[in-house]
């Protein structure tokens, strides 16, 4: 019962998060065997951090009595009084004292702050100090080291070094992985995971069929070919970097951005390395020779969100925008919280003020306004902008520019009347490509404006000192001649001595093959996050990752390969007791899926989805009056037609004030700010949304169509069919059952009311041709329509 | 029929409250699902704070967001010194080193009230005349002249007021009460947005962010009521379907996900058949919401509302009848005061629109029993300058400005803090908004410095992690509100 209890813990007093965390760490406690020496990181650490750090930590601002005890030398130096602490004599250390005192006067930490260490938590710090009072430098901050995958009893288990981590644990545990998991199972967990849908009934069937030893591997090496996997990853990298169609402030104006979507759709399918996604993304602009690949991948830069509200001040607007990059890339990149540093030194980790603004300062040379109230033309307002033509622009361009060039020579000798139309007709043309080029929102490097350290954050007060670009001090110090560059913070992010970045990726990845990070909080390496479960592992998948060239696609690969992502995800009375949160791994996860790819399966399994890659976002059916709070100017949405509406969600417009709702209701983030994690949640709106969007609806019905045309003749024949097209398994008797009365019912309603059927049959706008009477096609869509609707088919096991 | 019963004999109540979770949460209600801890679900179902920190005196919350930025100056605060120097400079003294919107590098020259003030009530209330209908409630308004913002744009001071920050992704104030106090009502979301425009002023944008659930479970998200189209988003089945096949389609969903159940034992799966039974509800108790017609002539009267139509008087009436069933969370905003010019002219025409409704929703609540338990806030995201903007109007302000509470243990007749003599500077008892953050979930109940969120590392508060304070003097009961920290 130990796990239960722990969790009831968290569960009941979250909101008194100080007694609750004090009786986690008594609860971990107790697991502790008593002739372990105490783990400063695990006992220790949470003690100090929540009941002594915030007045004696890294906070030089809000420290008291001078006494910083995140620093073992700080802790122990002498003091008048006697030193905090006195290393293997607790009862000269007069923290100790201090923390058991019974004088109010005296009692850290002091009674009026909240905070109390209960008794155990007090004998725990007395045991750290006469054990020595040993820190440990932050995991995190440390080098990923390699090492040797432990060895295992059970041999015939592991596939691949990671098994060997997971297993050896296991075994520690006393515990037995879970069997591998049925191969339909398999077939629809790959198709999730990698492509963001489920898979085509022909693909499962032949691989439920492959009897040769590698048909699952060839099964991972389809799916990581096809662009699908490049859509799925980009979904996820489009969070991260708050990838939006709009500017998300006020009166949230829509921008041109599109050609950075399909950058990083083009890169992800290329599998460009990482390290080079990295650098083209922050710098790319300032990359000798930068091609527009690269320039387009700066856009990056421009992603925060921006102002054009009338009366806004542009000095303080400049100052948010470059806290908004620095917060992004610290936890796209770090998974640091620096952002907690605009305003005072960070309270736990070893970030200053001064460290945020000198990220800050990389930015400072993008070329931009505080409030942009004019804008090059009408409809855009957020200059500068790139011209992204396509090659076939660029070739049609390059051809008009030569004959206009042989003209002018023509017409410099003698003024021919024809030639002259002839220039002007060029010229018309030449214009015409321009304007039907593509922009997108452009980085430009100008003279940097001036950083300074701005007190508490108030872009109003002047008085800080003025700063230079540099990475935070604790990580080291950037070895570059002159002001460095936005495009000498990317080579340090992604050099071989940068402890982190690595490993935040690998853990980003492995959430999303195993629903939890091995560091769960995957915005948070500092030390305030969680610490990993399997750390060893961690840093092998990390150091595999990035001397194995940073691709993310063999990451993957290797990742999924595994017999530990092969485990069925049952999970059983005394797992659920024993791990119910999963962190032995000795299971696999089962999970809703991300709002796009349950849109993209029900547009999948009616046979409707469009496979066309990039492009100018789309805008998909949406209700009326969705955006009449937007003004400046009014919004009118009008959908698009034809393929646009089937296309994959990714490409769906994104207002960032007003998320398509049907995204919105399972939890598709505003992309206002870094998203790292989604919420799964599960809501009555998002059952609305999947029972009466219209493009469910229409959906169904090209699904009933579907059946009708290609499920055979009879009822069951094509109930079975819609099933196994759906969930990729045949039904079981019982659910026959259960839609053969549905299907009876529905049809008694259809056939008498022929006026219903064609009701339910006008919804979207798609013809359905098929060769079902309107009553027929009604019920089936109307089955459609249920099966679109069950957990199994939008959860992936 | 059995499967349907099947269905309905799980405690869909409980499931859906288990269901309703997400991310952390959901984890943890899942290992509570295992144990059955039945009490557990109930503190659940009962919200985070439970029992409540102090005796809670509301139990639901009527924001009346007056967007754009009402003047005080012509609402609620008397500033007969103003009028003396209309048209000279605004004293330096005032005005020097203070931020400024749209006037920023133009002339600041005073401006006098537009419209006279009236005493009010036993309590001799000073309100603008315009609102006489609010006026005749001031024993019952607790006026307060106060307010600091720190935002001078609409959408970050917005974004200030419903979340206590002006960082993306923090949870609004309606998802902090949901988060804590949980749901009464088994039919309809706890935290509903109603919105209007109005014709005396620019209809200033509204971002979802105002009513977003941030970093919490999104189930406490609010969720707009629409006077147009479907009231809820996607509420209304599809045409020719009937209710009939919509109920029996229903019952299949949640029979096959029954049987999926019994092979994999996943508590989502109980959870989601739960929640298609409350979509099913909500299809059909949305449509009994917002159906007027049962409501009296006299009443409609009252409000000055022809029924639905997506006025802020009909929206006023619905904040009634979402508050009679228990929704925990109302916000109705009324885009239209942001009077740029012509605020004479633009006052009359928003007070024309805003006080007979609001006096109607404050009083039909007395009549009904339900104002002691419904706590009103009126007001927006800042005022207005005591300077003029283009000889007729005025610009943002946030230095100084008002608002309202009434209801829900606040006491009436009362007047807190003050600005200076020209209303340009809360001077007395200055509120920010994260006191009124910390008073309101005083009355409902909540210490504001336990209702947090764990959040990298840090236990999130909405009143932040400044010194925010229940504001005693605005209380029926001070005795409990003298919380500080």
């Amino acid at each position: 019962m130990k796990f239960m209890n722990r969790f009831m813990t968290t569960l009941t007093s979250t909101r008194h998060a100080v007694a609750s965390s004090a009786l986690l760490c008594a609860l971990s406690a107790v697991g502790h065997a008593a002739d372990e020496p105490v783990s400063f990181a695990k006992d220790v650490y949470p003690l100090l951090a929540e009941s002594c750090l915030p007045c004696h930590g890294p906070d030089s601002k809000a420290r008291k009595a001078r006494l910083r005890l995140d620093l073992r030398a700080e802790a122990t130096r002498a003091r008048r009084g006697g030193a905090a602490i006195v290393p293997g004599r607790p009862d000269r250390s007069e923290l100790v004292r201090r923390i058991d005192s019974d004088d109010p006067d005296e009692r850290m930490p002091p009674p009026d702050s909240g905070k109390r260490l209960e008794a155990d938590e007090v004998a725990r710090l007395r045991r750290w100090v006469a054990e020595g009072a040993k820190y440990e430098r932050h995991w995190a901050y440390v080098a990923p080291t390699r090492s040797r995958p432990p060895a295992v009893r059970d041999r015939s288990w592991p596939r691949g070094e990671i098994d060997h981590f997971i297993l050896a644990r296991l075994e520690r545990e006393g515990v037995a992985p879970s069997r591998e998991a049925d191969r339909r199972v398999l077939a629809r967990r790959l198709s999730f995971d990698l492509v963001g849908m489920a898979p085509q009934p022909r693909e499962v069937e032949s691989f439920v069929a492959d009897e040769h030893p590698d048909a699952y591997e060839r099964l991972v090496d389809r799916l990581l070919a096809s662009p699908g996997f490049a859509e799925r990853v980009a979904v996820y990298w489009m969070d991260l970097v708050r990838f939006a169609d709009t500017a998300g402030i006020h009166a949230d104006n829509t921008w041109d951005i599109y050609p950075y979507r399909d950058y990083v759709i083009e890169s992800l399918g290329a599998d460009i390395p990482f390290d080079q996604f990295t650098r083209e993304q922050l710098a790319g602009d300032l990359m000798p020779d930068a091609s527009l690949r690269q320039r387009v991948a700066s856009s990056y830069n421009r992603l925060n969100m921006i102002s054009r509200e009338g009366g806004s001040q542009a000095k303080e607007f400049l100052i948010r925008y470059t806290a908004d990059r620095v917060r992004n890339a610290s936890t796209v990149w770090l998974a640091a919280t620096v952002g907690c540093s605009e305003c005072h030194d960070h309270k736990f980790d070893p970030l200053t003020s001064r460290d945020f603004y000198r990220l800050g300062a990389f930015f400072a040379d993008i070329e931009q306004v505080g409030v942009y109230l004019q804008g090059a033309n009408k409809s855009r307002f957020f200059p500068p902008y790139l011209p992204v033509p396509t090659e076939r622009q660029v070739a049609q361009r390059a051809g008009i520019e030569g004959l206009i060039g042989e003209l002018r020579k023509t017409l410099a000798e003698s003024s021919d009347g024809p030639a002259a139309k002839e220039l002007e007709k060029l010229e018309e043309r030449r214009k015409k490509i321009d304007n039907e080029t593509a922009v997108v929102l452009a980085t430009r490097s100008v003279k940097p404006m001036t950083v300074r350290v701005l007190p508490r954050g108030n872009w109003m007060d002047d008085s800080g000192e003025i700063v230079e670009p540099g990475v935070p001090a604790a990580f080291g110090s950037l070895d570059v001649d002159g002001r460095a560059t936005r495009l000498d913070l990317s080579n340090w992010l992604v050099d071989d001595r940068n402890p982190v970045v690595a490993r935040v990726l690998v853990n980003r990845l492995w959430r999303l093959l195993f629903g939890r990070g091995i560091v769960t909080t995957l915005d948070d390496f500092g030390r305030q996050g969680s610490l990993p479960t399997h750390p060893r592992l961690l840093d092998h998948l990390a150091l595999e990752l990035r001397d194995g060239g940073w691709s993310l696609r063999r990451t993957v690969r290797t990742i999924v390969l595994s017999a530990a992502y092969r485990q069925s995800s049952f999970l059983g009375d005394e797992m659920r007791r024993r791990d119910p949160f999963n962190r032995l791994v000795a299971r696999q996860a089962r999970f809703r899926v991300d709002a796009e790819f349950i849109r993209d399966t029900a547009l999948q399994i009616a046979g409707l989805l469009s496979r066309r890659l990039g492009g100018p976002s789309v805008r998909p059916y949406q209700p009326e009056g969705y955006y009449a709070h937007l003004n400046f100017p009014r919004r009118k949405y009008r959908h698009d037609a034809g393929e646009s509406l089937h296309r994959r969600s990714v490409y769906t417009h994104w207002q960032r004030q007003f998320v398509h709702p049907s995204l919105l209701a399972f939890d598709a983030p505003t992309r206002e700010r870094c998203t790292v994690e989604r919420m799964r949640s599960n809501t009555p709106l998002g059952a609305l949304v999947l029972l009466n969007d219209p493009i469910y609806v229409e959906a169904a019905r090209a699904f009933g169509a579907m059946i009708v045309d290609r499920g055979g003749t009879t009822t069951d024949e094509r109930l079975r069919f819609a099933f196994r097209r759906a969930l990729s398994r045949a039904p079981r008797d019982r659910e026959l059952a259960v839609l053969r009365d549905l299907h009876a019912a529905s049809s008694a309603r259809f056939e008498s009311d022929r006026e219903a059927a064609r009701k339910l049959l006008s919804v979207g706008s798609l013809p359905a041709p098929t060769t079902a009477s309107p009553a027929e096609h009604a019920t089936w869509a109307t089955i459609g329509r249920v099966i679109f609707n069950l957990h199994e088919t939008i959860a992936r096991y | 029929m059995r499967v349907r019963e099947a269905a309905r004999s799980l405690s869909s109540r409980r499931a859906f409250l288990v269901g309703a979770g997400s991310g952390v949460g959901s984890i943890a209600l899942r290992a509570l699902f295992a144990a059955e801890r039945e009490e557990s679900i109930g503190a659940i179902r009962r919200g985070i704070v439970d029992p409540r920190d102090v005796p809670p005196r509301a139990k639901c919350v009527i924001h009346l967001c007056m967007a754009g930025g009402p003047s005080h100056l012509e609402t609620l605060d008397d500033k007969p010194e103003l009028a003396k120097i209309h048209g000279r400079p605004m004293p330096e003294s005032f005005t020097k080193g203070k931020q400024i919107a749209q006037l920023q590098g133009k002339p600041l020259k005073a401006f006098a009230p537009q419209h006279p003030f009236m005493r009010y009530g036993d309590s001799g209330l000073s309100i603008c005349s315009q609102f006489a209908k609010i006026g005749s409630l001031a024993d019952d308004v607790c006026v307060i002249n106060s307010m600091r913002s720190e935002q001078i744009n609409h959408d970050p001071a917005h974004t200030v007021f419903n979340t206590g920050s002006t960082l993306p992704g923090r949870p609004s104030m309606g998802s902090w009460v949901s988060y804590g106090l949980g749901s009464e009502t088994e039919d309809l979301p706890g935290f509903i947005v109603l919105s209007s425009i109005g014709k005396g002023g620019q209809s200033q944008p509204i971002a979802a962010r105002q009513w977003h659930s941030g970093f919490l479970p999104s189930r406490f998200q609010g969720v707009e009521l629409r006077s147009r189209g479907d009231p809820v988003l996607y509420v209304k089945s599809p045409p020719g379907l009937g209710r009939k096949i919509q109920r029996r389609s229903i019952d299949a969903i949640q029979a096959l996900d029954r049987i999926h159940d019994e092979s994999v034992g996943d508590p989502e799966v109980a959870a989601r058949i739960a929640q298609y039974e409350m979509a099913f509800r909500m299809q059909e108790s949305v449509p009994l919401l917002t159906d007027t017609s049962q409501e009296p002539q006299r009443v409609l009267d009252m409000y000055g509302t022809k029924g639905n139509d997506g006025s802020f008087a009909a929206n006023c009436l619905m904040a009634r009848r979402l508050a009679e069933r228990g929704v925990r969370f109302i916000q109705v905003y009324h885009r239209a005061w942001d009077h740029h010019g012509r605020v004479k002219r633009s006052i009359e025409v928003t007070a024309s629109e805003v006080d007979r409704a609001t006096w109607a929703l404050i009083s039909d609540l007395k009549q009904r029993g339900l104002l002691d338990q419904t706590l009103v806030l009126w007001g927006g995201e800042f005022g207005r300058t005591p300077m003029s903007q283009g000889g007729s109007g005025r610009d943002h302000h946030i230095a100084g400005y008002s608002c309202f509470l009434a209801g829900g243990g606040v006491r009436g007749g009362v007047r807190h803090g003050a600005t200076d003599e020209l209303g340009y500077e809360a001077v007395e008892d200055v509120v920010h908004v994260r006191d009124l953050h910390a008073t309101m979930l005083h009355l409902l109940g909540i210490d504001h410095r336990k209702l947090s969120y764990k959040l990298k590392g840090l236990d999130v508060r909405l009143t932040g992690v400044e010194d925010a304070r229940v504001l005693s003097g605005v209380l029926v009961d001070p005795g409990a509100g003298e919380s500080t920290g």
